[in-house]
């Protein structure tokens, strides 16, 4: 019974350990009130009940994704002046807080 | 229940006066935030401060209107874009899905030292923080012979509400190849690019039912908002129909006659068969009675919005000083996020983030042709000043132009929904 018990905890632990690693490496510096906080600045024009038209819905959006459009209006890849102004003054640590925010944000 | 802080201690005190001065509005024992004007700054500021502090601070948002028509898009109804309830909104989502507390009256003075504000009914609501967001009222003598009498006959529509109704009527009904006149307001004033995609909305309706009729801009400036753009897409769309006139051209608007429809100029008289007179701003009256205000404006502290007058008010939108930014509803959306998180932080503790300041103004000039015009603004302290920007370009491609239109509906949607829901 105990050694089952410890073979659980080890196995959740681990499992949950390499969660918080990947979650890390992933967003550093993410913070989640400073997403929602940022976020603000986000939904002036991102209808925040998905229900815009002619500017797409952000929020439940994949960290990933997020990052990489951000990152694309960033380089001037992606075209959109607004958008591009808007990346233009997010730092790494603003970006992986909003993408921490909005993916968890229906 | 949260525990009594010395804070919420002074509020219950405060309170116990409140109720003994009938007519009152009291509201208990959390922090209090009095919010006058409910429109893109003051709409904004009582959802964000009631919606973050998950109810630790009491909001009650003082608007006269219980359906609030925005003055952003009203150009678009004189174009036919929009139908005028598409313009309108309530605020049932602040008060359901925030517990904002309405009170739809005039606010009618403010006691600093007391921390009250005096509405049209006699009642009084007390304060921790105010929040002033009042938007303009019109100098009418700013133009001679210009009057709130005379707007029922050159309506300014300035304010949004009937206002853009009657001048829509004077604009469908004026004479067949008939004189439009147009007198722009001088800066600084609410929507700089407004008065020019006005023109291009009414030359928009001459061109479908009226297509041999005029439209002349007496403008007091010597340039304007988006001017280029504004001017190709008028040479494109309505070739011979506009002619703006500067005023080092016109030398100055001397008079205007409501009876013979009449404007005086040193370069000639103008006779109009239909106008509109957008006469001079200044902030909301209410801010003037509060005494916030330096001069026509109310000088504020660019890092939280607070009045330079008294820390305990915020003055927000078109009302305030804001140096580099525009006077616009994206502009008064986003001082009202900085206020409220600075008035958030001061009530109940919460984390104060830097301030962050941003605006764009979108124009529509022809059908799908949109233009727009951006920036972005961090607090100084003595200014809020610009850090970057963009604006379209001439001669963009009418793809580019449809998208930047429908970014706008988009923009309306957005920022409505922020306000209201």
């Amino acid at each position: 019974m105990k050694s089952k018990f410890v073979f659980f905890s080890i196995i959740i632990l681990l499992l949950f350990s390499n969660k918080i690693l990947a979650d890390d490496k992933a967003l550093a510096g993410a913070d989640f009130e400073y997403g929602q906080h940022l976020s603000g600045e986000c939904v002036t024009c991102h209808n925040s009940t998905g229900l815009g038209q002619g500017i797409p819905k952000i929020t439940g959006m994949k960290t990933a994704v997020f990052i990489k459009k951000i990152l694309a209006y960033k380089t001037k890849e992606k075209k959109n002046a607004v958008m591009q102004m808007v990346a233009d003054r997010l730092g790494e640590e603003e970006i992986n807080s909003l993408a921490l925010y909005l993916s968890k944000t229906k | 229940m949260a525990k009594i802080t010395r804070r919420s201690f002074v509020g219950i005190m405060a309170a116990s006066t409140t109720a003994l001065s009938m007519p009152s509005i009291a509201f208990g024992a959390l922090p209090r935030v009095v919010v006058i004007g409910g429109g893109a700054g003051g709409a904004t500021a009582a959802k964000y401060i009631a919606k973050d502090s998950k109810g630790a601070v009491d909001v009650t948002l003082v608007e006269a209107s219980k359906r609030y028509y925005t003055c952003f898009f009203s150009n678009l109804y004189l174009g036919d874009f929009r139908n005028y309830g598409s313009i309108g909104h309530n605020y049932y989502g602040l008060a359901v899905n925030h517990g904002v507390n309405m009170v739809h009256e005039w606010a009618s003075s403010v006691n600093g030292a007391e921390k009250k504000v005096y509405l049209g009914s006699g009642a009084t609501v007390s304060y921790d923080k105010l929040v002033i967001s009042p938007g303009i009222d019109l100098k009418f003598n700013s133009v001679n012979g210009y009057s709130p009498e005379a707007q029922s006959i050159m309506p300014h529509a300035w304010k949004s509400g009937t206002q853009v109704q009657l001048l829509k009527n004077q604009v469908k009904g004026m004479k067949k190849g008939g004189t439009f006149v147009m007198v722009p307001p001088p800066n600084p004033y609410r929507c700089p690019p407004g008065p020019y995609e006005r023109i291009s909305m009414i030359a928009h309706q001459f061109k479908k039912t009226n297509p041999t009729a005029k439209i002349v801009v007496l403008d007091p400036k010597n340039k304007f908002s988006k001017q280029g753009l504004f001017m190709e897409g008028w040479q494109k769309h309505y070739p011979g129909m506009i002619e703006w006139i500067s005023a080092d051209t016109h030398g100055g608007i001397k008079k205007i006659n409501t009876s013979t429809m009449e404007f005086e100029t040193d370069l000639d008289t103008f006779k109009a068969d239909a106008a509109s007179v957008i006469p001079a701003q200044h902030a909301g009256r209410i801010a003037m009675n509060a005494g916030v205000n330096k001069g026509d404006w109310c000088p504020i502290v660019p890092t939280s919005m607070q009045s330079q007058a008294d820390e305990n008010i915020y003055v927000l939108g078109d009302a305030s000083i804001a140096k580099s930014m525009p006077k616009s509803g994206f502009s008064a959306n986003s001082q009202a996020k900085v206020a409220a998180n600075h008035i958030r932080g001061s009530l109940t503790g919460s984390k104060v983030f830097a301030p962050r300041f941003a605006n764009t103004c979108w124009s529509l000039v022809a059908t799908n042709d949109g233009i727009k015009v951006g920036a972005n603004y961090d607090a100084k302290p003595d200014k809020i000043n610009k850090t970057s920007g963009f604006i379209s370009k001439t001669g963009e491609d009418s793809n580019l132009r449809k998208a930047t239109y429908e970014e706008s509906i988009g923009w309306y949607s957005g920022i409505t929904s922020d306000m209201f829901s």
